[in-house]
């Protein structure tokens, strides 16, 4: 039982992100048709928001992996750097390609190269397709590990930049509508209530790949050893 | 009564649609790598008669050894 927790995660964020789909497109309110330009197409969100939540989760993860790798050389950390790395790919292509449809639809183009936001997010997950596929197109050892949580550590910078980037230069991505910090958020009840389930459910759901992922590291290092010993090798 | 906007519900279902594949594409991947490598370890270790605990210390005492080597 213990040792299927990370499906079982899986399963309950699975359900919960379905649940929040449902309660986006069929309960939450539309919002007012003069504030945008495509008021249907702003139910992307219900997705786009938990998504990068969890892509935010997951290079803090990637993060925290890359130093104890790097500073502790903790087999651990390095676990943690390669799920984190791939939690991170996967959450923010989905951000990504939410925020170029709703910019397509809302804005008439799906990027803009002057918007900070935009960019430090876009390099933040071209970073952590670096990794990904480094690590696949790389012998594992220390010294490709080293190079890959020195990137881990220094690429985290993009991160609170990503976070306050709409809160210093607002160029098309939208402020923020929650934590604001001044009782000013936008939202309706409805509306954050089925954010709130999103950001839950992704939270939930990138966990159970996260420790699916390390399981999968540990197991990948485990065969390795036992072959090298069958190898007479090390 | 709310008028609908195809172009809007044309760019929310794409959008939609893409996250469902990207989602399934990523879980799919990680089952299968997963199934996979349990299968391989699996038949490797009974081949060579070790448990996994013995397999476990193996693994540890590899990877201490990379750490020891790349250190010198």
């Amino acid at each position: 039982m213990r040792g299927r927790v990370p499906e079982m995660l899986l399963g309950v964020g699975f359900l919960g992100i379905m649940t929040t789909l449902y309660l986006g497109l069929n309960w939450a309110p539309s919002v007012s048709i003069n504030a945008f330009e495509s008021p249907a197409a702003q139910r992307i969100f219900y997705w786009h928001v938990p998504s990068a939540w969890a892509a935010f989760i997951a290079f803090g993860v990637l993060f925290v992996g890359s130093a104890l790798w790097f500073f502790k050389r903790s087999p651990m950390g390095w676990r943690l750097h390669v799920a984190g790395t791939e939690a991170s790919l996967a959450c923010g292509l989905m951000a990504v390609w939410s925020g170029c449809v709703w910019g397509a639809a809302e804005w008439g183009t799906p990027w803009d190269w002057t918007d900070v936001r935009l960019n430090t997010f876009g390099l933040l997950t071209l970073l952590a397709l670096f990794l990904v596929l480094g690590r696949q197109s790389q012998p594992d050892g220390v010294e490709t590990r080293d190079t890959f949580s020195t990137f881990g550590l220094f690429g985290f910078v993009l991160v609170p930049l990503t976070y306050i980037a709409t809160r210093i230069w607002q160029i098309r991505h939208p402020g923020p509508v929650i934590a604001t910090g001044d009782d000013s958020g936008s939202l309706q009840s409805e509306m954050s209530l089925v954010l709130l389930i999103g950001a839950l459910s992704f939270t939930v759901f990138i966990i159970g790949h996260m420790l699916i992922s390390m399981r999968i590291t540990h197991l990948e290092q485990r065969l390795e050893s036992v072959q090298k010993s069958l190898d007479g090798g090390n | 009564m709310e008028e609908i906007n195809l172009e809007g519900t044309v760019y929310l279902t794409v959008a939609y649609l893409g996250m469902i594949a990207g989602l399934a594409i990523w879980t799919w991947t990680v089952v299968v790598r997963s199934r996979s490598i349990e299968q391989r370890l699996a038949a490797v270790e009974s081949s060579i008669g070790l448990d996994a605990e013995q397999a476990d210390n193996v693994a540890e005492q590899s990877v201490a050894r990379t750490s020891d080597d790349a250190t010198d």
